[in-house]
């Protein structure tokens, strides 16, 4: 009896937590977390989580984009060839001579353009995202191949803007990280404390009752189409600035990735629901997964099969602890 | 008595076709301030599509239109809006996913300055929004509750009492008892009755008569676009008067 009332009172102590839109990404880390450092002692050291932190910025750069274009409604499956497309333009430009920071300018405004034509294909023609952005995926990485033949592009020499994009900083770390962080705080606060954060969720919690209150839906979807294609595009320059080399395969899969992370964070499929605080530290279970296992000395095929349990399990959580009323 | 004021919103010979279609031929409308008028017609009688003219989501081909004594002509919802004329929809009324402060100051939040940037004031709009439902007799546990597990008969309330909130003085309420248990009905008519007291217009559209019966003041029927019935007094009809003219104008 008294034991009950305890467990009684705990829950309802605990309740506020799992009403929480990150509480099945919390649990999430948790796990992971807990596993790797217990597989390896090297886990829980700061030279681990600065390459942690490095590794898993490229996807949750594209994460922060693709859960607020998700939160709002739509998806991009295109972000994955953005990403390509983006490095390639910037290195193509470079190659030729131009400036380079000049190049990475260029290289973002055709990832907006091409979020603006996914936005603009999209809506005018009222086909779903999932179509849209699918073929948009496909086409630009058949235009990669075909321009490049298949092959890389390098790009030679220094250049101040490659430090400003991936620098190292320390060890492993690398300043994209902090480009990382800094970006998923201005979105989240951008979607929790803003007007706009909030036309946001109600756009995509039903559009047409958004437009009913006043909300102008399709504005809204437009927008962060753009926004999450540039986040892809800068996620794309700065895997360049990395690496020095762009494959036109680059980032294949990346989309699936970016969707994972925004899920495993707290996103609802189906829109209106979601965090960005959530999809980072979604992307930052991807980044600990990747680490970690090859830390653990187990063959890095075991990656995406973690990845699969890991969003399953988060996914199973939501549904728990948000209840029957809020669909999922 | 409500003849010697002038209308609220008076409409004069409104025509409207899509492609071959006229939806509407020549329709006279009005409402007058503390007025509740049953809009009352079957299904493609032109109710909806009267309903949409008022607040600019449809623009006549024909015909004008006056608020408050004033010729007016809205390019958009926005326009009417800004007048004062809103609708609540049956289906649309809120947004499940969202708390109820947000939902109650969406598209209209209210903002604060942090050094150079505005954000969202969570504090006040909580308190105004909670403040207001609970002045107006609508109770709910908390603002900070998702609108999806409140009943029907709480979010047609709550969406209605947030129009009023931002200035509403017409109000056109689509089918809102439909969905609703009888108890929950009873709820909203008795608000849509405190409204009326307040000297709101208010236009309720809804094919079936029994659920408008209880709360309009008079009826105007609508039948294939056409005006056949106006100024029936509740006192003058019983609801079964009404279903008469529209089935008799059917088969004529």
């Amino acid at each position: 009896m008294e034991k009950e009332k305890h467990i009684y009172s705990l829950r309802l102590k605990l309740a506020p937590l799992t009403k929480m839109n990150e509480f099945g990404v919390f649990i999430s880390l948790f796990f992971t977390v807990v596993l790797f450092s217990l597989l390896s002692k090297e886990f829980l050291t700061l030279k681990t989580w600065g390459g942690i932190l490095t590794i898993s910025s490229e996807v949750g750069i594209i994460a922060v984009g693709a859960a607020f274009l998700m939160i709002s409604g739509e998806f991009d499956l295109s972000v994955s060839s953005v990403f390509a497309v983006s490095g390639m333009t910037m290195a193509m430009l470079v190659t030729s001579g131009v400036d380079a920071t000049l190049a990475f300018l260029i290289a973002l405004l055709v990832s907006a353009g091409i979020g603006a034509l996914n936005g603009f294909i999209t809506l005018r023609f009222a086909i779903p995202s999932f179509i849209t952005t699918l073929g948009m995926m496909m086409f630009l990485r058949g235009l990669l191949l075909a321009t490049t033949g298949g092959f890389p592009v390098k790009i030679a020499g220094d250049y101040p803007i490659l430090d400003i994009l991936a620098g190292r900083i320390l060890g492993d770390l690398r300043l994209h990280a902090v480009w990382f962080v800094t970006i998923a705080a201005i979105f989240h606060i951008i979607l929790t404390l803003t007007p706009y954060g909030n036309w946001t969720y109600a756009t995509g919690g039903q559009a047409d009752t958004a437009r009913a209150l006043g909300v102008s839906a399709n504005k809204v979807k437009f927008i962060n189409f753009v926004l999450s294609a540039t986040l892809a595009g800068l996620a794309g320059c700065i895997a360049l600035a990395r690496f020095r080399i762009v494959e036109p395969t680059a980032g294949i899969g990346l989309e699936l990735e970016a969707i994972a992370a925004s899920v495993i964070g707290g996103c609802s499929l189906r829109g209106g629901i979601g965090s960005i605080a959530g999809a980072a530290a979604g992307a930052l279970i991807v980044g600990m997964i990747r680490v970690g296992l090859v830390l653990a000395g187990a063959p890095p095929y075991w990656y995406s099969g973690f990845i699969g349990v890991i969003l399953i399990g988060a996914a199973i959580i939501y549904k728990m602890t948000r209840g029957k009323h809020i669909r999922w | 008595m409500v003849a010697e004021k002038e209308p609220l919103m008076k409409l004069v010979k409104i025509y409207k076709r899509f492609g071959p279609v006229v939806a509407l031929n020549n329709v006279d409308f009005e409402v007058y301030p503390g007025e509740c008028v049953g809009l009352v017609g079957d299904n493609g009688a032109g109710k909806s599509t009267l309903a949409k003219i008022m607040i600019g989501y449809y623009q006549p081909d024909r015909g004008e239109i006056y608020f408050e004594g004033r010729k007016v002509r809205f390019k958009s919802p926005k326009d009417a809006r800004q007048l004062g004329i809103e609708m609540v929809y049956q289906d649309l009324a809120l947004l499940d996913t969202m708390n109820i402060w947000r939902n109650f100051f969406l598209g209209k939040e209210l903002v604060k300055s942090v050094g150079p940037f505005k954000i969202l004031d969570k504090n006040t709009m909580k308190k105004l929004s909670a403040d207001f439902l609970r002045e107006i007799g609508i109770r709910v546990r908390s603002v900070d509750e998702t609108v999806g597990v409140l009943s029907g008969g709480e979010r047609q309330s709550i969406a209605i009492a947030r129009t009023v909130y931002f200035g509403a003085k017409l109000l056109i309420l689509d089918e809102p008892t439909t969905a609703l248990s009888f108890k929950e009905a009873e709820q909203v008519l008795k608000y849509i009755n405190d409204l009326k007291k307040k000297g709101l217009g208010i236009v309720v559209i809804s094919h079936n008569i029994y659920h408008v019966y209880e709360v309009a003041d008079r009826f105007t029927i609508l039948d294939k676009g056409v005006k056949v019935a106006d100024y029936l007094y509740k006192k003058d009809v019983e609801p079964q008067d009404i279903i008469d003219i529209i089935v008799k104008k059917k088969f004529s």
